[in-house]
């Protein structure tokens, strides 16, 4: 079914619309009941030409993951949605730091004392992590792990760590002690105690393969999320100019404080009001800055707006950065715009700086359009 | 509401104060004023007939409302005397004759915490003379007694009759409840409730020939057994939630652990059937505790777990397929802590504000869940004292009572169907016509 569904190519589009009439054409009656995956279609009979609308959500990689998609046939946009699911279960399952049977767990136990040879994928992103640490000065850092575990934030609820211990922990923290060989597709660790998290950018992956089934199967107008925190927008609705996607009050989650619209962009957010904890009064966010060990303080939230969801997950992460501290980063990567939310001094307030790369040159049928 | 009528997560509790309004609220008592009670400032003094464990318990809650005075206590056994005296505290007049005590023309109340077999004589006795009164559930014991107590609680409108079911009364329960009329859980198909114990459910004897008297729950003179004693919350928490009766019960049980000499079943299960195909299954045992006591209540879009003092809300994960364009429109933040979802959202009857969206409130929730280390228990909301306080300020003031006589009615004759069926090995149905 899929040999009639070429993609990025100039056949692309007659093949879609060959594929879509075949797919449209009738399939014979069509009992009442589940369709794939708990799909509840009332009464489908022959599959008619009408756009159909198809929601669904999965619990993974510690959040819910949801899918909007339009299309003709609803039983492709579900066996479609499916893999897509499927797909995220694979990668949970490869790289989460929560398992101890995932690839990156073994890793992350073996890779101090030997040289550990990586699936592609995987290696890839590793990758790809370690360059954004570079670009970020460190601020964007995959070996946060120990210092997460420190702060109470893997599997509890917070406890502020000593002076002392804080000082021990960095030792094992930093990028620059994961040794990548390119020619043999393996990692190494030059000290032990190095823990990969790929938390702040593996979702953002997931995303992008999830898009990337989506556009294999020809659809063409879709939103998926990973916990609404990362966001790919296919197309746009029907009649649409592009996604809707309102941002919340940093201070209460039921006011808005920026509308967007995207096309074929992603956005991503980090935020300190969902994860965080209070001890003595003070509110301790899970981002945290890998040089000092610290949480950082001073920011609300930071959403970036990038081309995949990859990149604009791993650069939400500007947050540990600030606004003027991001400046050097804009400068010197194209076509990102970053929107963050600042304390302004009394309770409740908030300021908003939005800023752009110094070359932005967004690609043909794309949008990205920021509204207060 | 989306073009095919379902109710999308964000819409869940807009409209669930005006959605419970109908369902829970029974018929009110009528009449402004109510014999004894001359306004809402003045105290109702009480009897109680029964003064046993439960009729303790009631007693330890009531003398927590300050509106409430106990005059005089009702019970045939010493000791069980002597603990009510001690526990209502106001020095009561003790009776052992419950007519001398009904004969009390400054009694406004008075409430009946005695074995099953006892309470319609006694709800009848008490209605006849002119008092409110507050009936342990279940509210009667054979199918002959619900016509007589229907006409007395007619030809007397203005005395307030209350049933002691009193998760109706107990704020968690009306949240789970608000919760499942706005949708939460989808359409409720399946109710699954358990009520497990490891012990042999007798109360200590010292003198055998107080064996009936002590342990009347384990004989069928006096006893509706598992059914009557613990089903009977259950059944109506099922009712609640599905909104109906039921239609017909089939069960099974019998005495295949504790025979020790017992009349009641030492286990039992039983499967309701309502209008509109929803089950309910229930069971109980007195060989393992570790299932403890809950009702799960499902609907095709989530789960509600809930007993005293607990309650999970979980969502299914259910494909929604409509027609066409939406007019799409998408909260993005940080990450929602999915932790929360996967080991159930809390259900806190906190005061949720009028424009919250679910969002919103699942946010409040997951947040509140990690910073309390666990479940939340609320002290506060001693599910007994609840009921009572109800039943106070429905003597005072007419304030509806949370359970009244129809939601009595259908929980006692669900008992009673439900032993019915478990001893005659057939499936039983209500009747088409209520006499």
């Amino acid at each position: 079914m899929r040999g009639w569904l070429q993609k990025g190519t100039a056949s692309f589009w007659p093949g879609l619309l060959v594929g879509l009439f075949i797919l449209a054409a009738p399939r014979g009656l069509q009992p009442a009941g589940r369709v794939g995956r708990d799909v509840l279609v009332p009464c489908a009979r022959n599959v008619s030409s009408e756009l159909k609308r198809y929601e669904a959500s999965h619990t993974s990689m510690g959040t819910e993951f949801t899918v909007v998609a339009y299309g003709q046939d609803v039983r492709l946009l579900a066996e479609t949605v499916e893999e897509v699911f499927q797909e995220i279960d694979r990668i949970d399952k490869q790289m989460s730091n929560y398992k101890p049977e995932s690839e990156l767990s073994l890793i992350n136990r073996e890779a101090a004392s030997r040289v550990v040879r990586v699936e592609p994928s995987l290696y890839a992103l590793i990758q790809k992590s370690l360059q954004y640490s570079e670009d970020t000065g460190g601020a964007f850092d995959i070996t946060v792990g120990p210092l997460m575990k420190a702060w109470g934030f893997f599997r509890g609820e917070g406890r502020v760590p000593s002076p002392g211990e804080l000082h021990g922990v960095l030792a094992h923290v930093g990028y620059q002690h994961v040794k990548l060989d390119p020619a043999n597709r393996t990692i190494h660790f030059d000290v032990p105690g190095i823990e990969l998290d790929l938390g702040g950018i593996a979702k953002g992956y997931a995303v992008d393969r999830a898009v990337s089934i989506l556009r294999e199967n020809g659809v063409t107008a879709a939103l998926v999320s990973s916990g609404m925190s990362s966001i790919y927008a296919l197309g746009a609705p029907p009649d649409e100019e592009g996604w809707k996607i309102i941002l919340r009050d940093p201070f209460d989650s039921t006011v808005p404080a920026n509308v967007v619209y995207l096309r074929n962009f992603s956005m991503s957010t980090s935020g300190n009001y969902n994860k965080f904890f209070r001890l003595g009064g003070k509110t301790y966010s899970h981002i945290m800055d890998p040089h000092t060990g610290m949480p950082v303080e001073n920011m609300l939230s930071t959403t970036v707006f990038v081309a995949n969801a990859t990149d604009s997950d791993a650069l939400s992460k500007l947050y540990v950065l600030g606004a003027e501290g991001s400046r050097r980063y804009l400068a010197t990567h194209p076509s990102i715009q970053a929107l963050f939310y600042l304390p302004a001094g009394s309770e409740k307030q908030f300021k908003r700086v939005l800023l752009q790369s110094d070359s932005y040159n967004l690609p043909p049928d794309t949008l990205v359009k920021i509204l207060r | 509401m989306d073009e095919q009528g379902e109710v999308t997560r964000r819409e869940f509790l807009k409209t669930a104060t005006t959605a419970t309004a109908v369902l829970v609220l029974p018929r009110l008592s009528e009449g402004a004023s109510q014999p004894g009670v001359a306004s809402s400032n003045s105290t109702v003094n009480y009897g109680i007939i029964g003064t046993g464990t439960e009729g303790c318990s009631l007693l330890r809650a009531l003398t927590r409302i300050s509106g409430a005075q106990c005059v005089a206590t009702c019970d045939i056994y010493p000791p069980n005397q002597k603990k009510g005296i001690e526990t209502a505290g106001s020095n009561p007049q003790l009776y052992e004759d419950y007519r001398r005590l009904l004969d009390r023309k400054d009694i406004d109340a008075v409430l009946i915490a005695t074995p099953l077999h006892l309470h319609a004589s006694m709800l009848l006795d008490t209605l006849s003379a002119g008092k409110h009164v507050f009936v342990e559930k279940s509210m009667f014991f054979k199918e002959e007694e619900e016509i007589p107590i229907r006409k007395a609680a007619a030809a007397h409108p203005k005395q307030v009759v209350q049933i002691g079911l009193q998760r109706r009364s107990d704020a968690l329960y009306q949240c789970a409840i608000d919760m499942i009329r706005a949708g939460a859980v989808g359409k409720v198909m399946f109710v699954r409730a358990q009520w497990h114990r490891n012990s042999d459910w007798r109360r200590p004897v010292h003198d055998p020939k107080y064996e009936r008297l002590i342990n009347w729950r384990m004989y069928r003179e006096y006893s509706g057994g598992l059914m009557a004693e613990l089903a009977s919350h259950q059944i109506d928490v099922a009712n609640w939630a599905i909104g109906a009766e039921p239609l017909s019960v089939v069960g099974t049980g019998g005495i295949d652990y504790w025979k020790d000499g017992r009349e009641t079943c030492d286990n039992a299960q039983t499967i309701f059937e309502y209008p509109g195909g929803q089950k309910l299954v229930w069971s109980s045992i007195l060989c393992n505790a570790h299932y403890d006591f809950n009702e799960q209540i499902m609907g095709d879009r989530g789960t509600i777990e809930i007993t005293l003092g607990k309650g999970l809300f979980y969502t299914e994960h259910v494909a929604k397929v409509s027609q066409g364009a939406t007019k799409e429109s998408w909260w993005a933040g940080a990450t929602v802590t999915e932790l929360a979802k996967q080991q159930g959202l809390p259900i806190f009857p906190e005061t949720v504000p009028p424009n919250e969206g679910f969002f919103g409130r699942e946010h409040r929730y997951a947040r509140a869940w990690l910073m309390r280390h666990g479940y939340k228990t609320i002290p506060e909301n001693d599910a007994w004292y609840e009921e009572l306080t109800n039943f106070i300020a429905s003597v005072q003031d007419s304030k509806p009572v949370a359970c009244g006589l129809d939601q009595g009615i259908a929980d006692a004759r669900a008992v009673i169907y439900g032993n019915r069926a478990i001893d005659t090995g057939r499936k039983v149905f209500w009747p088409k016509t209520i006499g």
